[in-house]
């Protein structure tokens, strides 16, 4: 399954670049693109999937986007809003429980209904049972970081490990950024 | 509770007895409430900027300053909020609020006994003897891991980040203790307990 979508031309990603950089800085901080993300709502993007999104496309560690970055940032929030839309059967703008785990099982994951509730709970930010696109990236994220986490020690693939306490540690605590 | 050798004292296997309840050093509870100091409530009518009677994270973190004089970080104000939210409304009213009040003074209160040299901020090596302190004896390696996570380049702690540093380890400790059941340090865990600690104990 994919939802590639194709990098568009460096003209216009040149005009957006300088419509999301607000200050003219030439770089884009977490706090422009912010602003310019939007997860269909009136409630302000997801600020620790920001985060996340910067710390993936941030070549050179200083916490904003050149224009150099920009572009794969530009694809990769293009090819999540694909993901996002042929996940939400409804329209609704929002992902329901029934959809997430359509969409976890279409990306070879098999988890329980409990898992898929605490997942809900964990991720939906306003209560309402259902989870925004924003709140949909930070979810399918923090669950590829912790299975990528889990497999370095699955080395016999049968899905249990065995580990030692700061090794636990380690793994869950490098979910999510605090400052 | 735990009257086993504390492994938990050592990165390895083996240790002293008797180090690992909570308690033997400082280390903030959630207390039973009484009456609202008139303190308490001229704090939340402070707080409550809109007025509606209730303290949300946003408003926690507009009232909170750190020893670096930035405001406190959303997660902290997050857990915070949800520690003393029982309906998991997003919000806390007046009575919530005073258990908090007390919860936050009481972690200002420790957080300067570790703060030896009166920084305003924890490094590493404070650190390590604060959760030493705590009943927890980690390796080197993990504390410069911990303090990496709050600061990767000054390597400095406030104390926001401080009390999500500790309430994680107490949290991530205690889902580990559960499944330690030879109580040597190990855990054996499938792919969907391991998701459902890490999900469920982070914040």
């Amino acid at each position: 399954m994919t939802f590639q979508s194709p990098m568009p031309s460096r003209e216009f990603l040149w005009d957006i670049f300088r419509r999301v950089d607000k200050d003219r800085s030439g770089y884009i901080s977490a706090d422009e693109l912010q602003q310019a993300l939007s997860n269909g709502t009136w409630n302000p993007f997801n600020p620790e999937t920001v985060r996340l999104m910067i710390g993936m496309f941030d070549k050179q560690n200083r916490g904003v986007i050149s224009f150099e970055d920009f572009g794969a940032l530009w694809k990769y929030v293009s090819d999540w809003q694909n993901c996002f839309r042929s996940f939400d059967r409804d329209n609704s703008g929002n992902i329901d429980r029934q959809e997430l785990k359509n969409a976890l099982t279409a990306f070879g994951y098999r988890l329980s209904d409990d898992l898929i509730n605490i997942m809900v709970q964990k991720f939906d930010r306003f209560g309402r049972g259902t989870i925004l696109f924003d709140d949909f990236i930070q979810c399918c994220i923090t669950l590829y970081t912790l299975t990528s986490a889990f497999r370095h020690y699955d080395t016999d693939q049968d899905g249990v490990i065995t580990i030692h306490y700061e090794q636990f540690l380690k793994m869950v605590f490098g979910l999510k950024c605090w400052p | 509770m735990y009257t086993q050798p504390g492994y938990y004292n050592q990165p390895g296997y083996g240790g002293q007895a008797g180090q690992l309840e909570m308690g033997h050093g400082p280390y903030p509870s959630i207390g039973a409430g009484g009456t609202v100091s008139p303190q308490v409530q001229q704090w939340f009518n402070a707080v409550d900027k809109d007025r509606s009677g209730f303290i949300t994270a946003i408003e926690l973190k507009s009232a909170l300053v750190n020893g670096q004089g930035q405001n406190f970080s959303e997660t902290a104000c997050n857990l915070m909020i949800g520690m003393f939210d029982k309906d998991r409304s997003g919000h806390i009213n007046l009575e919530e609020f005073d258990k908090l009040y007390t919860y936050i003074n009481q972690w200002l209160a420790v957080f300067k006994t570790y703060d030896k040299d009166q920084s305003g901020h924890i490094d590493e090596q404070e650190l390590s003897q604060a959760l030493l302190q705590m009943g927890f004896r980690f390796s080197q390696e993990f504390i410069s891991f911990l303090t990496k996570r709050c600061d990767p380049k000054g390597g400095k702690i406030s104390v926001d980040n401080f009390i999500v540093l500790c309430v994680q380890v107490q949290r991530f400790t205690e889902a580990f203790r559960v499944r330690d059941t030879q109580q040597n340090g190990t855990v054996t865990i499938g792919f969907e307990d391991f998701l459902k600690v890490a999900l469920s104990c982070s914040i």
